[in-house]
């Protein structure tokens, strides 16, 4: 015998199943999308760490340009023609081996062969090369010779430098910060607050959409609700799909990422890494409840997917004007501080990477805390409110 | 007590679309067609009954429930017929039965068997590959499957070529002998002539006219036309106090519109002429159907 109260009220297993059915392909090609981005951006940080990462050599270059200084004032003295690309060419050191002991007995230093090559082996280190070096030790050499013609001050590399870059119309200021900046920093910004979001928010706003408008415009809905499946249960199998579809692409490609850290870099900060994409998915799961909002007020799909679209395009474009007025791009020269009024009009905004980042090291910033908050709470609202429309309205079937 | 009451059920969606104070009960076992032209109100009228909307005055009710109020438990006994076919995408016939089972918690499937035999259906193939025909059997399999105690059809039969809509209101009346209540729209005359104890016409979103199809045959008048062989006896029938609908001098014709009553003196009155030809014009719904077009236009012109 058939029963007759059967209900389903809370959440429907065949719908969820039909919804893996139809959504599989669109959500495995956003997550290969995800994690290779991801992953070639962490390999493209440590080729740029490693290159930025020098030895500290300037004991050592201190040490050959005093070498180099002797060499050049013994030169001058004897008429000799030692200098470094003759001390490398000879096997034979002992030209040198007589200056040096000259030179220490007149000026009381301690020059030695093995002090040079010392001093040559550890620069080396540097990824200049040495003969840069030599030139750069020539110029200097050349300038400390005179003086100014008209204010009679000394000549420095230095000054010298800074004039021409000011001639050329280029702040020095920007040239000696470019030398100093953070790539990683800035790769990180771009990453979680810009490109790493636009396949998942495509990816957000077409589910929200397919999920409930499309199937109320297409008169499918028809189908579900025909049989004992509240609409509660609708709304709700709906919003479990948008919880754990995003859940589970953020983790793929956040373990995806702590994998590979390890493989590149020395130092893992994992908990930084988790607190993150942690804070990415309540990032993704307010735009989540912002589109599914949009799904549930609208019958028509054009208008759902131009609502929770919309949105969606206006937080990355916001964010991508935004990054260009944060911090790490406007001490680089390269962006302007007023564009980070957009960071105040996009959610995105509320995603403070800078302060996540200090997850699992000695000084957390627990700046993020209340802007997590923030976005739980939007999150939470939209989908209630939305549920709750769905649950109530007039439905086109 | 009526298994589907509709009481003074009205929803204003504007510029005069809509249902207006629309009331209607049917009985246990009782087939009862909806009929009206497009647009004129019954899918409003369905989708109250199956809760899809909610009334802006009165209401529907099915087996003493509200509608609204308890919509997902009555999709137990209630089967539904889409008017528009509209399947989820991505799946084949035969995933989205048993996905309907599953949501129905159908666990029998002979009777969903006996469906598909009857239809002459292969579920077995993508619901996108599949023609129109099919998906409309697709889609009346699937609001029978679990054999329901109450049928809710909107415009069955359209989409169905001749053989299968035959077999379709077979069917229909097959179930109607197991004490099926059921609810019929359409808006074409001959499946609900021929399935349903009772009809209710809407025109613009209000019922103009609720009768019995075989009690209206009955008693409407008939109408007949006479030819006879000469001018003379043309002309003196013509002068009886009959009502003519239309009379014909060259091919000497009349033709008679007949109450019930007469028809006796009526007979009787015409064996004294020498008739060649004499024909009945068959009343039909469509004719009955068509008064209340007619009428529409004739407001719209005076209008």
């Amino acid at each position: 015998m058939k029963e007759k109260n059967r209900v389903t009220r809370f959440f429907s297993k065949p719908l969820m199943k039909q919804n893996i059915r139809s959504n599989y392909i669109l959500c495995i090609a956003i997550l290969i999308i995800m994690v290779l981005m991801s992953n070639i951006i962490n390999f493209a940080m440590s080729i740029m760490q490693s290159a930025t990462s020098k030895v500290d050599v300037s004991t050592y270059q201190e040490e050959f340009y005093t070498y180099l200084g002797s060499l050049a004032t013994y030169d001058q003295m004897t008429q000799g023609e030692l200098s470094y690309h003759d001390f490398i060419a000879k096997a034979d050191t002992s030209e040198y081996d007589i200056a040096f002991s000259m030179l220490n007995k007149q000026a009381g230093t301690t020059l030695s062969v093995e002090g040079f090559e010392e001093a040559i082996t550890g620069l080396k280190q540097s990824n200049i090369s040495i003969d840069t070096y030599v030139k750069q030790f020539e110029y200097s050499y050349a300038l400390a010779q005179t003086k100014g013609v008209f204010d009679q001050e000394e000549l420095t590399m230095s000054e010298m430098l800074s004039t021409t870059l000011e001639i050329m119309g280029v702040s020095p200021d920007v040239v000696k910060r470019m030398g100093e900046m953070d790539t990683t920093a800035m790769l990180n910004q771009m990453y979680y607050t810009v490109i790493g979001l636009l396949p998942i928010f495509i990816l957000v706003v077409i589910l929200a959409n397919s999920l409930i408008a499309e199937l109320v415009d297409r008169g499918s809905m028809a189908y579900v609700l025909s049989t004992p499946t509240k609409r509660s249960a609708v709304a709700i199998t709906q919003a479990v799909f948008m919880i754990i579809v995003p859940f589970v692409i953020i983790s793929v490609v956040c373990m995806t990422r702590i994998a590979t850290s390890f493989l590149f870099f020395d130092e893992v900060n994992v908990p930084g890494i988790l607190a993150l994409f942690a804070g990415m998915y309540v990032l993704v799961e307010a735009v989540c409840g912002i589109c599914y909002l949009g799904s549930c007020l609208f019958s028509q799909s054009k208008k759902a997917i131009g609502f929770g679209g919309g949105i969606a395009t206006w937080f990355f474009l916001a964010s991508l004007l935004g990054m260009f007025g944060s911090e790490n791009m406007v001490s680089t020269g390269m962006g302007i501080e007023e564009l980070s009024i957009f960071n105040k009009l996009t959610l995105i905004g509320l995603y403070d990477i800078d302060s996540l980042a200090t997850v699992g090291t000695g000084s957390v910033d627990t700046a993020f805390v209340w802007k997590i908050c923030v976005l739980v709470a939007v999150a939470v609202i939209c989908y209630i409110a939305g549920a709750a429309r769905f649950v109530k309205k007039d439905l086109p079937l | 007590m009526a298994v589907i009451e509709v009481n003074n059920l009205t929803k204003d969606y504007g510029h005069g679309r809509g249902v207006f104070n629309v009331s209607v009960q049917v009985e246990k076992g009782e087939c009862f067609g909806f009929l009206g032209p497009n647009g004129a109100g019954k899918s409003t009228t369905i989708r109250h009954l199956m809760g899809f909307s909610k009334p802006q005055s009165g209401d529907t009710k099915i087996m003493g429930m509200d509608s609204t109020k308890h919509s997902a438990m009555l999709q137990n006994t209630v089967g539904y017929l889409p008017g528009e076919i509209a399947f989820p995408a991505g799946m084949t016939g035969v995933q989205f039965l048993k996905m309907m089972q599953k949501m129905r918690g159908v666990t029998d499937t002979s009777y969903l068997e006996k469906l598909l035999q009857r239809f002459e259906l292969d579920p077995n193939m993508p619901l996108k590959q599949m023609s129109l025909g099919t998906r409309r059997k697709l889609a009346v399999v699937t609001a029978f499957m679990h054999d329901p105690d109450i049928l809710i059809l909107d415009e069955p039969t359209s989409g169905l070529d001749p053989i299968m809509q035959e077999i379709f209101i077979e069917y229909i009346l097959e179930e109607k002998k197991r004490g099926k209540t059921i609810f019929l729209s359409s808006h074409i005359f001959h499946e609900v002539d021929a399935a349903c104890d009772r009809i209710a016409i809407i025109r613009d979103g209000v019922i103009v006219s609720e009768f019995n199809p075989k009690i209206l045959k009955k008693e409407s008048d008939k109408i007949y036309r006479v030819t006879f062989e000469d001018k003379s006896q043309w002309k003196e029938f013509t002068s009886r106090p009959y009502q003519f609908v239309s009379v014909n001098e060259e091919k000497l014709r009349a033709r008679v519109q007949l109450k019930n009553s007469e028809m006796n003196a009526f007979i009787t009155d015409l064996a004294s002429f020498h008739i060649t030809d004499f024909t009945e014009f068959p009343f039909t719904l469509e004719d009955y159907f068509m008064q209340f077009y007619k009428e529409d236009k004739i407001f719209e012109g005076v209008k």
